[in-house]
Order: C-alpha cells, then structure tokens, then sequence
C-alpha cells in the first residue's frame, strides 16, 4: 500500500513547542525532576514491553496450575513474575480455543495492559483500530492475516473500565517438546491482544 | 460527553494500516510528552478519569485529526491550566521563546 | 505539591492502586441476569460508548466494586459500585447482518444498568 497516513509522519512545529515548553515550566518550578523523567522513558522503553506477557503465557502452556491460576486470578498469576502496577492494576486473562478466539480494544481512549505489553502500538491507539474492532471484527483479523473458521465464535472485548484484558493465545501444534523459555519465542504481541495468532516453531 | 473519541462502529477511517517492528516511541517529543504526563500526574492533582475527560474534550475535528501524544498533550495542559499550575499566556510566552531559539 | 523523583518511579509504577474500592456495597445484579443499558447522553464524562446505550446484555462477570468514573472526572467524588462485564450479541449492537455468533463484552457499572 503506498499511502501511508500513520500520524508520526509530520508532527507539527507548534507540538514540538508546546511539549518543550510544559517541560521546561515544570522543571522550573520543581514540579518535574528531569531524572524521573528519564527513568519513566527508560522503563518503558527498554524494560516493559510484550517479553513479559509472553513469559506468563509460555509458563500457562506448559504448566497446568499455573495457568488455572492464571484464569481463575491473573492479577495475583501474573504478579509472581513480579509483572504489576500502572494500567495492569486489575488484570483478567482470557483463553483462546479451537471454538473461542478473543480480541481486545478500548473504543473510547487505549486502555492496554502495561505491565505485560508495554505501551501499545500505533494501530492499537488509532482510529481505525478502535471504530472497527467492534462492529467488524472478523475484517480486521483478516486485515492482520488470521482468518478464523465461521464456526468459531469471536468474542471482541472493548476495555471501558480499569480491567486490563491479556488474551492466552493458542499453543501452536508441533511445539510439544519445547520448553518455557523456547515457547516464549513464540509468542507475539499482537497473539495476546487477540489480533495475531502464537508462531509456529521455525516460522516466526 | 459524545465526542470524537467515542469511535466503537464508526465507518470511513480506513485501513488499519500496522507498522512492522514498531519502534515504542516515534519523535523525541512523544518521549517528553509521555514522561511529563506520567511525572505531572504523580503530583496528585487529578486522577486518571479527569485525565481522559480533558482529552475527550478536544475538539471532534482536532481529535480525528491528531495523533494519540497529541491527544495527551491537550489533556496535559488543559489540567494544568484548569487545577491553576501554569497559565495559558506562561505556555504562550515560552513557546515563543523557544521559537525564538530555534531560529538562531 | 512534590515532584516524583527518580529513585521512586519504579516503586509508584508497580504500586499503582487501581480502581478497585474496598467497600461493601449491594450489587444490583448476579451473573446471568439481563439488562438494558440505559440511554444517556451526558455533557460530562462517561465510559458508556454510544453503540452500548439501550442495549440488551447479559451479566457475563461481577468485577467487584469499583470507582465510578462519570462522577470521579469531574470532582463529585467516587461513588462505588458494582462493576460488571456485560456480553451484547453483534446482532443486539448491530443488527440483523452482524454475525449471530459474534459477541462484545463492556464492562460496565450499576449506574448504567437497569433490569431487563
């Protein structure tokens, strides 16, 4: 596709101003310490990102009480990784099965599971993403490639409280003799948003 | 409020169009302006649903029409207008200085 | 007002308290129970989309109690309740072309629900 309209593309002139100048404000006034900034940019930058979540699912494929634990009180499962906190506050894990495939949005702001994702994507927080998955959800898995069989019931899970939704996606087949750490490999952000599905061994 | 942000079934926004391997942040100014809404919303004076209200409080043609750290860049300083920690003409006045150091 | 410094950020980011309230309050609904979404149209905040108000749900999950957001944005205070996660059909949201199969779940408050 040659247009590309991803709203990065031109930040305007008055944006760039505007944020140095609320920055520099409230350095001024010693409502903002520079170096907190720095940490808050560096932890979600390079430390909170998608590997979390895909640890917790991997550990839920090969470990039954974990993962009962995990759907019966994920905020508590996913804690024991030390994974909590900002936007993960009260989290809720839903299973993807051969009949079931869930997918998750917030129509009216980005709401989106820190802790275990990072921040979300561009798409996720975008227009389109957020009219659609609602009211098409079956057209937007195609767009991101998963075609589901009809019979499959999709359940699309629009995010409008403090819960924060991750989606366990499905074990590939062919993974049967790998462990943890290699099935974490495996698993894609965009799998547990409920927009993806886990890779297959060799093929990600 | 029924604004723009309220976007479940709306028709006509196109593709959604995913970046492959994305960076977290895009510009510099969507590094800054992620940490000082996180660091100003630390001093306690709001919570996180003024937070979204002041952003669903854009204008429907700005809010279609702007990126999500814009969206938070409004919100910010709408706050901190309203709860009297900056005023509008401080903002104004520093964004002209710095302007004004841009051009040399 | 206290700048947050450095050396605190990570402990402020994990000990986010959340919107959970830990108060006894009667839930006005039990899982399974039908509801209607109310039709309101506030000028003030609210986390009851357009496309979910007059609706027909099921009570899918009781969440618990939870701060309410349309009077927590505007400085009238928490007002706890029960929050659910309520499943609509496609078709109750969308009509008779949307998929019969297909469901969406909202989580939403007791003030937004009436019974059905």
């Amino acid at each position: 596709m040659s247009d590309h309209h991803h709203d990065h593309d031109a930040p305007l002139p008055d944006t760039v101003l505007r944020v140095k100048a609320l920055e520099s404000l409230l350095t001024e006034k010693g409502l903002v310490d520079p170096a907190a900034l720095d940490v808050l940019i560096d932890t979600y930058e390079t430390r909170v990102g998608p590997r979390n979540g895909a640890k917790v699912v991997a550990r839920a494929w090969v470990d039954d009480a974990y993962k009962k634990r995990l759907l019966e009180d994920a905020t508590a499962a996913i804690a024991e990784f030390g994974f909590q906190g900002r936007q993960s506050e009260h989290m809720v894990v839903l299973e993807n099965t051969a009949k079931v495939h869930n997918m998750v949005v917030c129509t009216l702001c980005s709401c989106y599971p820190w802790a275990v994702l990072g921040l979300p994507p561009v798409w996720y927080k975008s227009s389109p993403y957020r009219a659609r998955a609602v009211i098409d959800p079956r057209g937007v898995l195609e767009e991101f490639g998963v075609a589901l069989d009809e019979e499959v019931e999709i359940r699309v899970w629009d995010s409008t409280a403090e819960i924060r939704y991750l989606v366990l996606p499905q074990r590939p087949g062919g993974t049967e003799g790998m462990d943890e750490e290699a099935l974490a490999d495996l698993v894609t952000r965009d799998s547990m948003i409920g927009v993806g599905l886990a890779g297959s061994p060799g093929g990600v | 409020m029924n604004g723009a942000h309220d976007l479940g079934g709306m028709h006509g926004l196109g593709a959604i169009d995913p970046e492959f391997d994305e960076p977290v942040f895009h510009e510099e100014w969507e590094r800054r302006c992620f940490a000082i809404t996180l660091a100003a919303g630390f001093l306690g004076k709001w919570n996180i649903d003024m937070s979204r209200y002041a952003r669903e409080r854009m204008h429907p043609a700005d809010y279609l029409g702007t990126s999500y750290y814009e969206h938070w860049l409004h919100g910010l300083q709408t706050l901190l207008v309203e709860q009297g920690i900056l005023t509008e003409e401080e903002i104004a006045a520093r964004m002209l200085e710095l302007t004004g150091e841009q051009d040399t | 007002m206290k700048p947050l410094k450095a050396a605190d950020v990570e402990h402020a980011l994990q000990h986010s308290r959340g919107a959970r309230v830990n108060e006894d309050v009667a839930a006005k609904f039990r899982v399974g129970d039908r509801v209607l979404t109310r039709n309101i149209n506030p000028i003030g905040h609210t986390r009851l989309p357009r496309y979910a108000r007059a609706r027909h749900g099921t009570i899918a999950c009781d969440y618990g109690v939870f701060i309410f957001p349309d009077t927590h944005a505007v400085g009238e205070g928490m007002k706890p309740q029960h929050l659910y996660s309520v499943r609509f059909t496609a078709q109750e949201l969308w009509g008779a072309d949307a998929s019969a199969r297909d469901s969406v779940y909202l989580d939403l408050w007791d003030d937004y629900l009436d019974p059905a």
